[in-house]
């Protein structure tokens, strides 16, 4: 029940805040591996962390911003050309393909990421009771 | 090295398993070909290498931005997959191969990558725009168990990258924008399913998806709608008429504000007679009902949720249409609405629900439109089960036929 209101919660999150009134990932992600921390509450903050960063890779999101610029440029001639509408097909393509590859970072826990590489550091101990 | 050989005589279609050859190319052998000749291994022939396991297809249709990814996650999870990120028509994979199912999106078969479209003019949503003939015939050779080499298309690019080689799956998908236009594709489908998500879902949805974009603007996400919509009205929507399973998703009638599109009201329409399929139907099979689960026995926060079931006419066919409107709040109502719901295709009590809560972080999870999309997935699931026991019964003449073979298959 638990996990369901905090999957609807989290989903219904429109533009949440930006990464930088996020406290530093290193060592509150560090807290979660402890075996006494609260599980359910450690993970959903560590749902809202890892999701209220609406963090488009760097050139996908330019190439957003270029597309619509060039849409609006080429409308401006004649809204109701072929061109006009290839124009916003485009940035709607890419805005789908920006949209693929937040989720796609999303879904990709940088902690574990870390872990794959650094097993031995103090973050990435796991204990067995 | 051993391959099937290309002619159309052997065609022979008894069913019995067989080695795989060492190319992957066919994936059985025929008894009788198990020559040595070395045959040119094109895709575009339909080499009947018939096997116990058919390919099963299954069409999904829909307009860009809404809930294809989400859907397929849903399908491949039900189909005991692994949900992974997701795949199929998104920016760094086109297709997910994983044990059993394979989704191809269809953006692959673009004639005209993005300079070629903005140079004639036409959006990706135009017939012009898509090779329809290679499109039949690797669908077709995938589903007579042949694999085949598809041509990818990058998003990010926006041009077509070298092939890629694809072989055949227990079960296919095959998702798009035009799975349904092309009748010779049509035909080759097991079961096609269309989302049809109406102008006012799908503009909050845009919104929801693009707003944090750096320059996306209210008023570039409406110019975007609009200048695909003529293209969309034209080309895409008339496939819902040849669609087996429709998923509608309208704004609420539960909260007066017409423009509410944060509580969903989602209608799944099944057509009548199809294959393998057996509506879902809420406690009579072909009555008319109309139920508002909340009540003495279960408590629901503002707007509730309220179902009707009821048979319909869509597109002049016979249809019953099973239609939710509302969310869930809490785990008992989604277990309580199961418990009601009938025909399911669940393996056990509970299935619907768990598999809503294994993913209860997918957008629609508290809504028809995951718990549909779960259902779906279920169905999908039995339709291919029936289809493969269709396949396999020819029993204890198959095992005697498998013997033989592997008796004569080559090191």
């Amino acid at each position: 029940m638990a996990t369901a209101t905090a999957g609807v919660s989290t989903s219904a999150r429109g533009v949440v805040s930006s990464k930088a009134e996020l406290p530093k990932p290193q060592l509150s992600k560090g807290m979660l591996r402890l075996p006494w921390a609260s599980g359910r509450r450690a993970s959903s903050r560590r749902l809202v962390l890892v999701a209220s960063s609406p963090s488009t890779p760097p050139n996908i999101s330019e190439k957003v911003v270029e597309s619509i610029k060039k849409a609006e440029e080429t409308c401006a001639e004649d809204a109701a050309s072929g061109e006009c509408a290839a124009a916003w097909d485009e940035v709607e393509e890419l805005s789908a393909a920006a949209s693929h590859a937040r989720d796609k970072l999303k879904a990709s826990d940088p902690l574990e990421e870390y872990c794959k590489d650094n097993p031995e550091t103090d973050e990435c101990r796991t204990y067995e009771d | 090295m051993s391959v099937c050989s290309l002619y159309p005589a052997l065609r022979v279609t008894m069913p019995w398993s067989c080695s795989e050859s060492h190319l992957g190319s066919c994936r059985k052998q025929l008894m009788f070909c198990v020559s040595r000749t070395t045959a040119r291994r094109r895709a575009s022939t339909g080499v009947s290498c018939s096997a116990d396991t058919r390919t099963v297809v299954i069409g999904l249709a829909a307009d860009s931005g809404c809930g294809k990814s989400t859907f397929m996650r849903r399908l491949t999870s039900a189909l005991g997959g692994v949900a992974e990120p997701p795949r199929g028509c998104d920016a760094y994979s086109n297709t997910l191969v994983g044990d059993a199912t394979t989704v191809i999106c269809l953006d692959d078969y673009h004639a005209l990558d993005r300079e070629g479209r903005k140079e004639k003019g036409v959006t990706a949503l135009d017939p012009k725009a898509n090779n329809f003939d290679l499109m039949y015939e690797q669908v077709r050779a995938l589903k007579s168990g042949v694999a085949v080499e598809k041509p990818v298309y990058n998003h990010v690019t926006g041009r077509l990258d070298p092939p890629e080689l694809i072989r055949p799956p227990n079960i296919l998908f095959i998702e798009g924008l035009h799975p349904l236009f092309d009748p010779r594709i049509r035909s080759l489908l097991d079961l096609s399913i269309y989302l049809d998500i109406s102008n006012e879902v799908k503009f909050a949805w845009k919104i929801q998806r693009d707003m944090a974009e750096r320059g996306e603007s209210l008023e570039s996400i409406k110019a975007s709608i609009k200048a695909r919509k003529s293209d969309f009205d034209m080309y895409i929507d008339p496939q819902k008429q040849y669609a087996d399973v429709i998923i509608e998703v309208l704004p609420t009638r539960l909260i007066p504000d017409k423009s509410a599109t944060e509580v969903l009201r989602v209608r799944l329409v099944m057509r009548e007679g199809v294959k393998h399929f057996t509506p879902v139907y809420l406690f009579d099979e072909g009555s008319t009902i109309s139920w508002t689960p909340c009540g003495g026995k279960l408590s629901c926060s503002y707007p509730g949720i309220r179902f009707f079931y009821g048979p319909d006419t869509y597109f002049s066919d016979e249809a019953s249409v099973l239609e939710m409107d509302g969310r869930f709040d809490r785990l008992d109502e989604l277990i309580y609405v199961e418990s009601h719901l009938s025909n399911l295709s669940t393996k056990y009590y509970g299935e619907v629900t768990q598999q809503m809560l294994k993913h209860a972080d997918f957008p629609g999870s508290n809504d028809g439109t995951g718990l549909f999309q779960t259902i779906v997935g279920l169905k999908v699931r039995q339709l291919y089960e029936q289809i493969i026991a269709g396949d396999g019964s020819h029993g204890l003449k198959r095992e005697q036929l498998r013997r033989r073979c592997l008796r004569l298959s080559p090191v």
